[in-house]
């Protein structure tokens, strides 16, 4: 399967990665920054987050639930509509779209929200992490979607288990960086929202 | 020229952002939040053009559009689709049940106003 990555440099695509989790002893997915991951299966969905975001998503009563991982590309002078606004909502949809394609309804969903930290330090001038953390929050809102439970901000990756069949999340919250990955994740993920043109195709039939 | 506009989208912010950027131009908006609503919406006044997102509940967006195509008064109003769909199979389909145009989100506000600006050929 050829991956949305590697066409665009932006859409969100959903992970490949499954395993089997030993400790947890159920099945797994690992998403990547600009990956998301939905399923009707009793699973595990895994995440670490640095200044990104993730929404848990899931419709109890259709028992189908995802979660997602992405940060707001920085803005160009925000007039009218920012880009940043336009991405972020695109990310949301595309996983609310694959959540609703399998039977999930509108006003059965609910969601808990995670991320924000302040990690990525001293690589833009506004926190980042903050700028996702308000987005999430707003977005939400503004669709009607109730939230169940956040934990954002402050400055500490995390570490995300959602269990959609249950709704139950495990979190970690990871006092200091071992190794650089999560934010080198990030900043590769960053650069390339950096780098690409953040919009769709257009064609006149 | 100062057009009025149905925008159909299940999201609430994608319906937000598409009304500020059309009413910036001068352009009247009246939203609708599934396929459902907006032929309800377009059989009880007539629009200029349709702007529809895809995947949404109840009626979708390509039954949106063969519902109108077959009412005379929405025989030949551009209709564009507005989506997070990329794929040719899902553009091609558009296109055979009558679709105008095709737009992949996010979408650009410039663009989305140079597209309308096209399609009627200002």
């Amino acid at each position: 399967m050829v991956s949305k990555l590697d066409e665009d440099g932006y859409t969100p695509h959903i992970s490949p990665t499954i395993y089997y989790d030993r400790t947890h002893d159920i099945e797994a997915a690992k998403i990547l920054p600009g990956e998301y991951y939905v399923t009707q299966r009793d699973m595990v969905i895994v995440t670490v987050l640095g200044s990104c975001v993730s929404a848990c998503i899931r419709d109890r009563k259709a028992g189908v639930g995802g979660m997602n991982h992405f940060m707001l590309p920085g803005d160009e002078a925000a007039e009218g509509v920012s880009q940043s606004a336009r991405y972020g909502a695109f990310a949301m949809e595309l996983l609310i779209n694959k959540l609703i394609g399998l039977g999930a309804e509108r006003p059965n969903l609910e969601a808990k929200v995670f991320g924000g930290g302040l990690v990525l330090r001293g690589f833009t001038t506004t926190t980042v992490g903050e700028r996702n953390a308000e987005f999430v929050m707003r977005y939400l809102n503004t669709e009607g979607i109730r939230v169940l439970a956040s934990d954002l901000l402050d400055i500490y990756p995390r570490k995300v288990y959602y269990f959609p069949k249950t709704g139950r999340v495990l979190l970690k919250k990871l006092r200091s960086v071992h190794n650089n990955t999560i934010v080198d994740r990030e900043r590769e993920y960053e650069h390339r929202l950096r780098v690409t043109r953040i919009e769709g195709d257009v064609e006149l039939f | 020229m100062a057009r009025k506009i149905l925008a159909v989208d299940d999201s609430p912010s994608i319906r937000q952002m598409v009304a500020f950027t059309l009413k910036s131009e001068g352009h009247t908006v009246v939203e609708a939040a599934d396929g459902a609503e907006g032929v309800a919406k377009a059989r009880a006044e007539k629009f200029d053009l349709i702007l529809t997102d895809q995947n949404m509940p109840k009626m979708d967006g390509f039954t949106l559009i063969k519902t109108l195509r077959a009412l005379p008064e929405y025989h030949s109003t551009p209709i564009l689709v507005l989506t997070t769909e990329s794929s040719e199979a899902m553009k091609t389909q558009g296109r055979a049940v009558g679709a105008t145009g095709w737009m992949v989100k996010p979408f650009n506000p410039t663009k989305l106003l140079e597209v309308i600006g096209k399609v009627f050929r200002e």
